[in-house]
């Protein structure tokens, strides 16, 4: 029975704790609500594990499939379907979500349930957008995000949350209200091609989208260039990267954790999964342009985060040059390169989630985050400064933790066809070891010179609890990441291939 | 006239007498006042289940009214927004102390005169219906006669809506004398048999209908009328005016748009009523930006949304009118919450409805705010509401006729209009409680029309097939 609806429960859970805590629970049930969002969360996950063992890595295409009609005259149908990429993108989101309850479980004290049913909403639309084959679906699952983290931006942001919401909110629609246009143009060429209307991915593959002349006579180039500019604003490419560090910044550390840990990758997600396999031959002419956009933001987003002095707005822009590795794995289109993509931004989910988590622990205590403001925690914080080290590294790609297997499959795969990018590209990990690796030594080796951080107190059990398993994680990566790789190498496959 | 015709009308003529008593009954019992608004409730609900039980087909009054699922589709939707422009006046009537008889009754009675509208073929009744909604109305919108912004919203719709009658009856007298017929069956039979010239003579008309039709949808550059008249009309009258009106005159255009123009007009109708949906669409969301008040906030984004319908329009099809008159139902919904939730603003009526008064209510008064944070969304577009489904479906409708630049715009006009759209929710929740807090009422009923109307635009927005069937049923009566 749950084989057939696996999916869906999965999905459906968050949103509908969500719901039930938005709506039914009283007003000041703040504790009722934390902990309904913290079992909904690891319901979800729980789900997702079975999904996981029930997944065969071996078939590249989608399964766990469910199908009904949504609305048959137009040819929408509500359809979900799992393949390799989507599986590991939706454990990393359901592992991610019970540790951002756990971390927010005392710093968000104002309008508990509303942070609550914000956070499992946003869920929701995630795993719905990892998991919807029908790009209406998608689309809606895609949109469903914007308003819950409006929410939490707006809400429970810092100073100029509004600003930052306000700005989050624009450009994302931005590129999405085209991509709404470019699915409808998608449906209407199916209609002309076969003689239905249909919005199911499986579908829009069959599609022969003529390339014409020039880019506005070019039906293919004009709807890459719409799908493109909804998933690049997600990602950030630069330059259209601005709306990142304000709603990092702004954003509380839960939403900053989801924001970066999973949000992200639903641009690079929304790349792989719909700009490559519709429009190949648009893919193959953009892709001189994003080499050259991704290494802009690998060496930009480095150069910037180095000469920052909140530690927030640092590992913000340190995104921006991560994310800038994965598109270059993307564009290069090995098979190698793409899974190298592909676990980078599972090892980005975890290591920069991971950060943000930990800069949330000492804006808990210090209220600051200005780097100048701390040194010398190594010695007081001793547990936290082993976390943040571990984070660090696993962010600068030491071999032996999960960022080096990313990095490494990236540029290696990338090398034989883009060899000059992968050399300038190469250069951002050099830069990112040093930004970092002065960061960690500025707030945690130098001398104590500010007394009141003599009395800071070392991770809580809560915290640690929180933190633990992004570590095993990173490990487990870094030491056997054949586990992981094996998930997706099939679909991974089949994308490159097909 | 035979049964049948009087079988026909009878929900018209249960609307138009129970009216009738209203108006009656203030005169001679008084003291009945406070069961004046759950009656009229109760008849215009009847006069639903009269509209779909009867089952009345085909034409009635030797061809005057037409009575098909387009009619009937309408027809609802109207009786709708009377129930729930009915349950949010009594208590807002009395409050302001205007609790009288005569609103019911006229508000019973511009429902019925665009019932009747929606349902003929035939221009001299589409007229008499017209004026049958807009005399109501413009007694409506001064209804609160002691306080000048409600006299003047009352007068400049009267002044405005006489304008455009003349307009109208100017328009169809030239459309007379070009083709000989005020039927518009006539009309579509001469069209096909290749008889219907696109001379100057019917160009004009067509375009002077075109104007006055334009002057009640309040679209560009007829629109001037219309945040005046938002803004001063008794907010359950705007509530009222912002979709009735606007749905039958669209029907209308419809028909006529359906009768004239698979004949050689198209080149000349079809890129007029997109520049006027363009206009529409841009100049509407843009000056909403710049408002202060609620109301007229509305009133501007009301004349972005006709623009989008306008779009529907000039895709036509059977995907289009199916279109609008989802975009309608929608529409209905989510204006309706809205303007309820300004209803329960309890401060005296001449002052603004100003956004800042919205400032921290979003976490003292839960049920309102969530349901016009819902609204705003749903008129934003943003999924899962009807107000995106709705949109869609126009634009699919744009896309696959090839009008593709058309949705962009239309799209591009929809991401402006977010900004202040979300501005309302970002008052409701962002901004902390001001110091002197303005005063609010939400009696039952209008939490009632507000959050039922709010869960609606959600549910239809989850499962909208339903509501497409209907409306593609609809559709079908009119385009292939």
């Amino acid at each position: 029975m749950l084989h057939d609806t696996l999916l869906s429960t999965l999905i459906l859970t968050p949103g509908a704790v969500g719901l039930v805590v938005l709506l039914l629970l009283p007003r000041q049930a703040d504790s009722a609500a934390r902990w309904l969002g913290l079992l909904a969360s690891l319901a979800t996950l729980a789900l997702a594990a079975l999904a996981w063992a029930r997944f065969d890595p071996a078939d590249p295409g989608f399964q766990l499939v469910e199908q009904r009609p949504w609305l048959p005259q137009v040819g929408i149908s509500y359809s979900l379907g799992m393949d390799g990429i989507a599986l590991v993108l939706v454990l990393l989101t359901a592992l991610l979500q019970p540790l951002v309850f756990i971390s927010s479980w005392t710093s968000i004290s104002q309008h508990v349930k509303g942070f609550i049913a914000s956070m499992l909403l946003l869920e929701t639309g995630v795993l719905g957008a990892f998991l919807a084959t029908d790009l209406f679906l998608f689309y809606v699952f895609w949109e469903l995000m914007l308003i819950p983290m409006y929410f939490i931006i707006g809400v429970w942001g810092g100073e100029r949350r509004i600003y930052a919401a306000v700005k989050f909110v624009l450009f994302t629609l931005a590129g999405s209200l085209l991509m709404l246009v470019g699915i409808l143009y998608l449906a209407y060429l199916h209609h002309a091609q076969f003689g239905v209307f249909s919005f199911a991915y499986g579908d829009m593959l069959r599609l022969d989208i003529p390339m014409g002349a020039g880019f506005w006579g070019s039906p293919q180039l004009l709807l890459f260039a719409a799908f493109a500019l909804a998933f690049a604003i997600k990602v950030p490419v630069w330059p259209l990267h601005t709306w990142l560090p304000d709603a990092h910044v702004e954003a509380p550390t839960g939403g900053s954790i989801i924001l970066a840990g999973i949000l992200l990758k639903l641009g690079t997600f929304g790349l792989m999964r719909y700009n490559r396999p519709l429009f190949p031959e648009a893919w193959e002419a953009a892709t001189p342009l994003f080499m050259v956009l991704a290494v802009i933001a690998i060496i930009y987003g480095a150069l910037v985060a180095w000469a920052q002095k909140d530690i927030k707005k640092l590992v913000a822009y340190s995104s921006v040059s991560h994310m800038g590795f994965i598109i270059l794995g993307l564009f290069a289109g090995t098979v190698a390169s793409t899974q190298g993509a592909l676990i980078q931004m599972i090892n980005h989910g975890l290591s920069t989630g991971a950060l943000f988590m930990l800069v949330g622990v000492i804006y808990d205590r210090r209220h600051t985050r200005l780097i100048e403001d701390f040194g010398g925690l190594a010695k007081v914080m001793p547990l936290y400064t082993f976390a943040f080290l571990l984070a660090t590294l696993s962010s600068i790609g030491l071999p032996g933790l999960n960022g080096f297997v990313g990095e490494f499959l990236i540029l290696t795969g990338a090398f034989a066809r883009h060899p000059l990018a992968v050399a300038l590209g190469a250069t951002g990990i050099v830069l990112g070891a040093i930004y970092m690796l002065s960061l960690v030594q500025r707030v945690f080796w130098n001398a104590l010179v500010h007394e009141e951080n003599r009395t800071l107190s070392d991770l809580t059990w809560r915290e640690a609890l929180a933190f633990a398993p992004l570590a095993v994680f990173m490990v487990w990566i870094g030491v056997q990441p054949g586990t992981f790789l094996r998930l997706s190498e099939a679909a991974v496959r089949h994308l490159i291939g097909g | 006239m035979t049964s049948h015709d009087l079988l026909a009308i009878l929900p018209e003529l249960v609307l138009v007498l129970g009216g009738g008593v209203l108006v009656l009954a203030e005169v001679f019992a008084p003291s009945l006042r406070r069961t004046f608004g759950p009656l009229a409730t109760i008849i215009a609900l009847g006069a639903v289940v009269l509209r779909w039980t009867l089952a009345v087909h085909g034409m009635a009054f030797a061809g005057a009214l037409r009575l098909d699922e387009l009619g009937r589709f309408v027809d609802t939707y109207v009786l709708v927004a009377v129930v729930l422009a009915a349950l949010v006046a009594v208590p807002y009537l009395r409050r302001t102390k205007h609790e009288f008889g005569e609103f019911h009754g006229l508000l019973l009675w511009a429902a019925a005169g665009a019932m009747v509208m929606a349902k003929t073929d035939h221009f001299l009744v589409v007229f008499v219906g017209l004026e049958l909604l807009s005399i109501s109305l413009y007694v409506l919108n001064a209804f609160h006669r002691t306080s000048g912004i409600s006299l003047e919203a009352g007068w400049k719709y009267l002044v405005v809506g006489a304008f455009a009658a003349a307009i109208l009856l100017f328009g169809i007298a030239l459309t007379y004398g070009a083709t000989g017929t005020f039927s518009l069956v006539e009309v579509t039979d001469k069209a096909a048999g290749g008889d219907l010239l696109p001379t100057l003579l019917l160009l004009a008309g067509l375009a002077l209908i075109l104007a006055g039709f334009a002057f009640k949808l309040a679209v560009v550059p007829f629109h001037a009328w219309a945040p005046d008249v938002y803004q001063g009309s008794p907010t359950p009258v705007t509530a009222f005016l912002s979709v009735v009106p606007k749905g039958a005159v669209l029907v209308v255009l419809a028909r006529v748009s359906a009768a004239f123009v698979p004949a050689a007009l198209t080149p000349q109708w079809l890129p007029l009523l997109a520049a006027v949906a363009v206009a529409s669409m841009v100049l509407g969301n843009l000056v909403a930006i710049a408002q202060r008040d609620l109301k007229r906030m509305l009133a501007y984004s009301g004349i972005a949304h006709m623009g989008y319908a306008l779009v529907g329009l000039v895709a036509f099809g059977r995907d289009g009118l199916a279109g609008i008159l989802v975009y309608f139902a929608a529409y209905t919904l989510m204006n309706i919450a809205a303007f309820a939730v300004v209803a329960a603003f309890s401060e005296n009526e001449e002052e603004p409805h100003l956004l800042t008064d919205l400032a921290g209510q979003g976490w003292k008064r839960p049920t309102l705010s969530l349901a016009l944070s819902i609204a705003m969304f749903s008129l934003a577009g943003i999924p899962p509401t009807v107000g995106f489904t709705a949109k869609f479906l126009v634009f699919r409708a744009a896309v696959n006729e090839g009008w593709v630049w058309l949705a962009v715009v239309g799209v591009l006009a929809s991401l402006v209009s977010v900004f202040y759209y979300v501005r309302v929710v970002f008052y409701l929740y962002m901004k902390p409680l001001p110091k002197r807090e303005p005063a609010y009422s939400e009696p039952w009923p209008i939490r009632l029309v507000a959050a039922g109307c709010a869960a609606a635009v959600v549910a239809l927005g989850i499962l909208p097939a339903w509501l497409l069937e209907l409306a593609e049923a609809a559709a079908a009566t009119l385009v292939r």
